[in-house]
């Protein structure tokens, strides 16, 4: 009998999906580089017609809204579009204290996100979506690979591109000694053409301190008129061409697609028109 | 049901969940001999391969503008060299060539293909440039000459720097498992040392690639600079997408240049697998075109 129960541990034992391959639990620093900054600069992101269109009528006076003051990114947003301090801990079960899989926390109005490697299944379609969205993920080799459904609906950049609620987002965590890359996976059928890759780094701090982010709403009609809604009509956004302009890039290319990712697509920017350049300094607003 | 019976079941229930893919080992995708880093490969890296674009845009797909390093952790002395870029100057004294140097060859747009030149060889050519990269792995016991490095050939202090240096590269991620994984760590062998049984290391699962001695060059377009002291790193993956079942080829590129950089700098690139040379389009090194 007691080698049954030996023979069966040893078959089971392998079956552990919370534990971890590797060691990604930390504070981690941020490495990263933002872009998308301007009003008009979707560049080498693959939208559609109609993520385009939700984009143009984005204006920064949105921002103020007493509903989006304190608004969190969803967290695959906020590791890249804000100050993304990132703590990744072990999550555990509150009962059993088992590893169920991992809690990743940002810094900037502390989003966190639990990415369950037990197995559990996803909820249904018609579930509550959240900020945080719902994770399972696996071990591929040395790389954490997760899956995130059920998010509310929110921005790509800081800039109004759009993420439909109906977004996917599958993201890779792979450490490299004491740098960790994460890669996201962005599949939005409602507003992109294809999906969106891209990667951002962190470095291995572990005196990091992430602060406490209080945020504070002000009342309604502090900022902006009780009841307006800032918005840009359909081809009434006044400032769009202003970053292409700026940076001497066709304005069509500015807005983003597919097509703009690849390298053939610097040729046919030569045979594209150019407004003339208003300054070749506009860069140094961001420095 | 007897006790073996269910033993049995139970077993075979387990062994696929028991197999994750972190437990697969090296697969021979490129055939060579056995204990080469060709046979030892985790996954295929070879092909063509085209950038897709989605980061840094403005600074890659065009030529940005002079003084635009707004995301280039640059000291003051690499701010001056920045400051004082001149493509002209650089075409006509054949220096066109400095932003196709190895620290940001793989930030131009374009397209790479990469073969085995040997079993301890990897060659990356590219169309933008028309450049070459040779990423040497270490030989097996008891081959090259007796004078040669094992460890991937180690760059001789009296090597010509070059555009794209020397490059030594390994099979990353073998390293032994932490105790903090819950897999356990060294063991003690007969003699009471702590070794590391190879049940103990974990999978092997991406290409890293250190180069010296290159020439100095530019990371971005417009002449902002690294030296020729500037230490690259490279970390090398391949993964397939759920959504298109497309394979991607993603780099993160970490350049320490105590010259011109108060700080590491990271950069990443990725790149699509695409089935043949079709696209491909060499073009010489240009100071004043994106690639």
């Amino acid at each position: 009998m007691r080698f049954t129960i030996l023979l069966l541990l040893v078959f089971l034992l392998p079956n552990r999906p919370a534990s971890g391959q590797v060691d990604l639990a930390g504070e981690w620093s941020p490495r990263v580089y933002n872009t998308h900054m301007d009003i008009g600069d979707y560049t080498g992101i693959p939208l559609n017609d109609a993520g385009r269109l939700r984009a143009e009528a984005w204006h920064p006076d949105q921002l103020d809204l007493p509903e989006n003051l304190c608004r969190p990114h969803p967290i695959d947003i906020g590791l890249r579009v804000s100050v993304s301090q990132l703590r990744i801990t072990n999550e555990l079960d509150n009962e059993t204290r088992r590893p169920v899989g991992l809690r990743l926390k940002v810094a900037w109005q502390e989003p966190e996100q639990v990415i369950y490697l037990d197995g559990r299944p996803h909820p249904s379609a018609h579930a509550p979506h959240r900020w945080s969205g719902f994770s399972t993920g696996r071990w591929e080799r040395n790389t954490l690979v997760y899956t995130t459904t059920h998010l509310k609906e929110a921005y790509l950049t800081r800039t109004g591109v759009p993420k439909s609620p109906k977004a996917t987002v599958t993201t890779r965590v792979h450490r490299y000694g004491n740098l960790l890359t994460i890669v996201f996976i962005i599949n939005d059928p409602a507003y992109m053409t294809a999906p969106y890759i891209r990667e951002s780094s962190w470095i291995a701090d572990p005196n990091q301190v992430i602060p406490p982010f209080p945020c504070e709403i002000t009342p309604d009609g502090t900022i902006v008129p009780a009841g307006k809604v800032p918005s840009f009509l359909p081809g009434k956004n006044d400032v769009l061409n202003e970053f292409a302009t700026e940076y001497g890039i066709p304005l069509e290319a500015a807005l983003g697609g597919e097509e703009t990712l690849y390298p053939e697509y610097i040729k046919k920017m030569k045979t594209m028109k150019v407004a003339p350049r208003t300054t070749t300094e506009h860069f140094r607003r961001a420095q | 049901m007897d006790t073996r019976r269910v033993v049995l079941i139970v077993a075979a229930l387990s062994l696929p969940l028991s197999a994750p893919v972190a437990a697969q080992g090296p697969v021979a995708l490129q055939g060579g001999a056995p204990g080469t880093a060709r046979a030892a490969a985790p996954y295929d890296v070879t092909g063509y391969w085209v950038s897709e674009v989605t980061e840094k845009w403005r600074y890659r797909m065009v030529v940005p503008d002079k003084g635009d390093y707004v995301q280039v952790p640059l000291n003051p002395e690499g701010r001056k060299v920045a400051n004082a870029w001149d493509p002209t100057r650089d075409q006509a004294s054949g220096e066109a060539c400095k932003s196709y140097g190895a620290a940001a060859l793989l930030q131009v747009p374009g397209r790479l293909h990469i073969s085995w030149q040997d079993d301890s060889t990897l060659r990356v050519d590219t169309d933008s440039g028309t450049q070459t990269r040779r990423f040497r792995f270490a030989l097996p016991q008891g081959q090259g000459a007796p004078s040669e490095s094992r460890d991937g050939g180690s760059a001789s202090p009296n090597e010509t720097p070059s555009w794209q240096g020397h490059s030594v590269a390994t099979w990353g991620g073998g390293e032994p498992r932490d105790r903090r994984d819950g897999q356990g760590g060294p063991v003690q062998d007969a003699t009471g040392r702590l070794v590391v049984a190879p049940a103990q290391r974990k999978e092997t699962d991406y290409l890293k690639v250190s180069t010296t001695r290159m020439r100095p060059g530019y990371l971005q377009k417009n002449g902002v600079p690294y030296s020729g002291d500037a230490l690259l790193e490279e970390y090398f993956d391949t993964f397939s997408d759920p959504y298109t079942h497309n394979t991607w080829l993603v780099v993160t590129t970490v350049v320490t240049d105590p010259r011109y950089l108060i700080e590491p700098l990271i950069m990443h690139a990725h790149f699509k697998k695409i089935p043949d040379a079709s696209g491909w389009d060499p073009t010489p090194c240009r100071a004043d075109e994106p690639r």
